[in-house]
């Protein structure tokens, strides 16, 4: 005997969404911003070891919230993805946009057709090369794709944390010490602060090497704070 | 290509081989008759680390090329050389890259200088076993947790062996090994080594007629490698010329003999 009752599909996107978004903000949020002279991603993670912040190729990075299990499968899938077609093609045909549809195609489908959607909010950094910009495109649980222009706020408390960073900061990119300062400042808010070895932090910039991303130490990020 | 998601039963982890295989994205080993080959390499041990010198011709029934590298960084701290077939060859070098950087970004650390070893072997043997396009490498590198240099050289069938002195791959291989064996002393210094080293290819490529020596008409000479704590570095040109011109001059004042004082 089946006991199966009819949904209307508005009420099921709906419960997905509400089951989505409890899930990514049970953690803590990211903020992935444009400064002069590249690409930062500021997370508030207590773990030195289990990273939301990740390289992927020469200038794409990514970044993860909500469930890590979930997240780190598609930081694999990233690199694989990128080290598969740079191999099969050239390493100038890897293009985070690509990545980034792919990303929102399982996205979209595990949203309305999988078991559960994956309680997952993340983050396609590409650094500028001489044939491609720089882009920061956060994928939302749905599939959504956003292409942030100047900086991207991920996570439960995003629009808060949003609004916050967009008052401080300035419309014009500014240094990378003075935008982490900015991020740190947004993610904690007024009442809290954050200490610097609760901070993970990846930064994409040209340093005269073919791999651009580096994740800072705990005293470069403490210098930055200072 | 879609996203290669795996579940965590088939999932191939770390190895770009492995899921490479997985995804199809390797070729499957065909037979075809060799075309271009190479080489003379020699890698040295000394004080502060590890010379990787190599010669830069490819040839077939004729020179196919002066200017081939085979001597490239398999990542900061890793020097991997090839000889036989060249066409194998740049695909093994390729998937060495790639294959520690995959596994430095999947896992967020980087493979032990040994792992590397190891990690070439499967692929050597396949290759080897199942086609007559015959490549052997040669890894040297610096080893940060011993805090050493290491050379490891691979027989045909894919074996790794960790040389303590130098090790030597290529068709010019007796007359560089004769004079690596003459010259060879544990602990030398890098300048020492390199010289040695240079001089091992010097005679290698004065002997053996598919390894080009210093081409002093088009400037073209043989690459000079070290790695050290430091990383991976190469000579620049000039540099590479200094030291095979002061070969050249000596050979020249004795009139082409090799023998005395090892020139």
């Amino acid at each position: 005997m089946s006991n199966m009752f009819y949904v209307a599909p508005e009420q099921l996107i709906k419960d997905r969404a509400e089951f989505a978004q409890k899930g990514i903000a049970r953690g803590r949020s990211i903020i992935g911003a444009i400064f002069d002279t590249g690409v930062v991603m500021v997370a508030e993670n207590p773990s030195a070891s289990l990273h939301k912040i990740s390289e992927i190729y020469d200038r794409i990075a990514f970044a993860g919230v909500g469930k890590y299990n979930e997240f780190d499968r598609l930081r694999e899938a990233g690199i694989r993805w990128a080290d598969g077609t740079g191999y099969t093609y050239s390493r100038d045909d890897v293009d985070a946009r690509a990545l980034t549809n792919y990303y929102a195609q399982y996205l979209g489908d595990m949203f309305t057709e999988g078991q559960k959607p994956l309680e997952v909010e993340i983050l396609v950094a590409q650094l500028a090369s001489p044939i491609r910009t720089t882009k920061l495109y956060r994928i939302a649980y749905d599939g959504t794709i956003a292409d942030e222009p100047r900086y991207a706020v991920l996570g439960g408390d995003a629009e808060t944390i949003r609004k916050r960073f967009g008052e401080i900061t300035p419309t014009e990119p500014v240094s990378l010490a003075e935008t982490v300062r900015h991020a740190v400042n947004a993610l904690a808010g007024p009442e809290r602060t954050i200490r610097h070895d609760e901070l993970e932090i990846g930064v994409l910039e040209d340093r005269s090497t073919r791999r651009t991303f580096r994740r800072l130490n705990d005293a470069e990020v403490a210098a930055l704070l200072e | 290509m879609g996203l290669p998601l795996f579940d965590a039963v088939s999932d191939p982890g770390p190895s770009f081989v492995a899921y490479a295989e997985s995804a199809r994205l390797t070729p499957l080993p065909v037979t075809a008759p060799d075309a271009v080959h190479a080489t003379t390499v020699v890698a040295l041990k000394c004080e502060s680390g590890v010379v990787m010198v190599g010669d830069r011709q490819a040839t077939s029934s004729y020179i196919a090329s002066r200017d081939v590298r085979k001597i490239e960084a398999a990542d900061r701290f890793t020097a991997v050389s090839i000889s036989g077939s060249a066409a194998r060859g740049m695909e093994f070098i390729r998937l060495a890259q790639l294959s520690f950087e995959h596994y430095e970004k999947m896992s967020d650390a980087s493979l032990s200088l040994e792992g590397k070893a190891n990690y070439l072997s499967p692929l050597i043997q396949r290759n080897n076993l199942t086609t007559p396009l015959v490549v052997l490498p040669l890894l040297a590198g610096w080893d940060s947790a011993h805090r050493v240099g290491r050379v490891f050289e691979y027989d045909g069938a894919g074996g790794c062996y960790e040389r303590q002195d130098f090790a030597v791959i290529g068709s010019g291989t007796p007359f560089a090994e004769g004079a690596l064996r003459l010259g060879f002393r544990p602990q030398m210094s890098l300048d020492e080594a390199v010289e040695l080293g240079a001089l091992a290819i010097y005679e290698a490529g004065d002997n053996d007629p598919s390894t080009g020596g210093p081409d002093f008409v088009r400037g073209i000479y043989p690459m000079i490698v070290t790695v050290t704590e430091d990383g991976y570095r190469e000579f620049e040109t000039p540099a590479c010329a200094d030291v095979f011109q002061r070969i050249h001059d000596r050979r020249r004042e004795s009139g082409g003999v090799a023998g005395g004082t090892l020139r």
